[in-house]
């Protein structure tokens, strides 16, 4: 059954955008990402306008992100003091990255400093990823101990001040680096117009050596907030947040992130972190391809906008 | 089937047309509610008085309202596809044209041109342009027709016998609200003779109006109903499956 979307202006078949919904929202809950830099390009590959694109996958990504972020918090796998610190940091980023974003628009390089800018970031973190799952999952085959989280070994951020205690995580580290954290990916999250859990997850886990059910139960906790204020700023500056295609993919996207969650629960965490390098990287290619390749129609067509 | 057409110009078509000709539309209103999934509009009419040697060519345009557009082009960079150059210009969001023979043999070109007919005809004033507008203008007139939102039909007046004529206009899902237009062009030996325009409407009803009209007057509110709505839904699946385990 067809059904009329005010805001876009356009009827889409609503069992397809529900499938949508739920098939990123299943891969959220298993990777703890809030699904945008997925849902986005498909929405306007169904022919859904790129600023109705945006804007509504935010609103998507809070409704999975809330769903699963309640559902790791009644398994006790959301660290409430990580994801606040970082927040903090987070919020302030969000602010920076806006104004970054309007002068890089005003240079008239916006849409391609994004695109390069993902191609860099997801192909290294991805490359990084694959790299240590890979071996972390032969080290666990071969009957070795996992190399990935020695609690005991020191690094740099040990020696950093403000020590906080993270009794989720089971980490005493300086609340300095989740801090930063959070601020690094507000800012690429406004400039890139997705929440940045994939960026953030890697970075708990590798740089932060939180273990890695916590890392998802705390990212989406943080998503919730940036994509929540992400869809009123959308809401009140463009007007592009359809909110009969929200409720559809917001349907999916919440009984999808259940059953990943559940998913989830029976991988481990290279597992987890293996099939999500292989995603970053496959996004990475796509748009480096597309960046590459000859498009099939040189010219681009936005109406109505400035 | 010729006397209902008839009977039903009669009752549909009283605004004062032009001594030789009369024409209505099947409605004058198009509602756009939560299942539109497209509709077809008829135009019909009749030519009175017909001369001699036939009643001559009967052109149909209806026009969508005015519309801003960006077309950007991508050129290549050191091996990376970037958009480059960009024109804006203005034009109508819809446009479809319909005779009852190719346009170039009813009427010569600078007719054709002064009146817009035909899709390579539309006049686009260039609010912005980096180099020629035409080729950004020739790009969007193929993206347009790809979406069926321009459409150029050489055969689509039917006749009815000698006087009576009637166009099926497809209006697809995609179509932008506002106010339309709808011509009707008498063209006899290149000119045209007698024309005559109705307005027709597009617009939302019901719960689709009230939840665009919600989104613009009260932007802030429809952004925080939106996450709530999100939240809320996220709590209730929760929910459904505790209650499961």
């Amino acid at each position: 059954m067809e059904i009329y979307l005010p805001i876009a202006q356009m009827s889409v078949h609503w069992l397809i955008v529900l499938a949508m919904g739920f098939g990123v929202g299943f891969l959220s809950g298993i990777f703890g990402i809030g699904g945008g830099f997925l849902l986005t390009p498909l929405l306007i590959f169904y022919g859904i306008p790129p600023g109705v694109a945006v804007a509504t996958t935010a609103s998507q990504v809070s409704g999975v992100t809330f769903s699963g972020a309640l559902a790791h918090w009644r398994r006790r796998t959301l660290d409430l003091k990580m994801g606040a610190v970082m927040l903090a940091g987070g919020l302030v980023g969000t602010a920076v990255g806006v104004h970054l974003f309007a002068v890089l628009r005003r240079m008239g390089q916006s849409e391609f400093s994004v695109s390069a800018s993902y191609v860099i970031l997801l192909g290294s973190v991805g490359g990084i990823m694959l790299n240590e799952s890979i071996r972390a999952w032969r080290a666990a085959r071969a009957g070795r101990p996992a190399a990935g989280r020695r609690p005991g070994q020191h690094n740099w951020i040990h020696g950093l001040p403000f020590k906080t205690r993270f009794r989720q995580s089971r980490l005493y580290i300086s609340a300095v680096p989740p801090v930063a954290l959070g601020f690094v990916v507000g800012v690429l999250s406004a400039i890139m117009g997705v929440g940045g859990a994939f960026l953030m997850v890697p970075v708990m886990v590798y740089l932060l050596k939180m273990p890695t059910n916590v890392v998802v139960g705390t990212s989406m906790f943080q998503v919730l907030f940036v994509t929540s204020a992400a869809v009123i700023l959308h809401a009140v500056d463009n007007y592009t947040v359809d909110i009969v295609l929200a409720a559809i993919l917001i349907l999916g996207g919440v009984f999808g992130v259940q059953y990943g969650v559940r998913f989830a629960a029976k991988l481990r965490g290279e597992q987890i972190r293996f099939l999500l390098a292989l995603l970053i990287l496959a996004v990475a290619a796509c748009l480096f391809v597309e960046m590459v390749a000859r498009p099939a129609d040189l010219y681009s067509v936005v109406a109505g906008t400035p | 089937m010729r006397a209902a057409w008839a009977a039903l110009l009669l009752v549909a078509a009283p605004a004062p047309a032009e001594e030789d000709l009369v024409s209505g539309l099947s409605q004058d209103i198009v509602q756009i509610t939560s299942d539109y999934t497209g509709t077809d509009l008829i135009v019909f009419g009749a030519v009175e008085q017909p001369v001699e040697n036939g009643v001559g060519d009967v052109v149909v345009v209806v026009r969508g309202p005015d519309a801003a557009m960006t077309v950007r082009r991508k050129d290549r960079l050191a091996g990376i596809w970037i958009n480059d150059a960009r024109a804006r210009f203005v034009l109508p969001s819809f446009y479809f044209v319909a005779s009852t023979r190719p346009l170039r043999q009813i009427a010569a070109e600078e007719t054709l041109a002064r009146y817009e007919l035909g899709l390579s005809r539309l006049h686009a004033d260039p609010l912005a342009s980096d180099g020629d507008p035409a080729p950004f203008v020739a790009a969007l007139v193929r993206a347009e027709a790809r979406s069926g939102l321009y459409r150029q039909n050489p055969a689509g007046v039917e006749m009815l016998g000698a006087t009576l004529f009637r166009v099926r206009v497809p209006v697809p899902a995609a179509v932008p609200r506002g106010s339309y237009n709808v011509e009707v062009y008498l063209f006899r030996d290149g000119n045209v003779v007698s024309a005559q325009s109705t307005p027709l409407y597009v617009d939302q009803t019901g719960f689709e109006r009230r939840l665009y009209d919600f989104a613009h007057s009260r932007p802030l509110y429809y952004g925080v109903a939106t996450v709530l709505l999100a939240v809320f839904l996220g709590w209730a699946s929760t929910l459904f499956f505790r209650r499961r385990e």
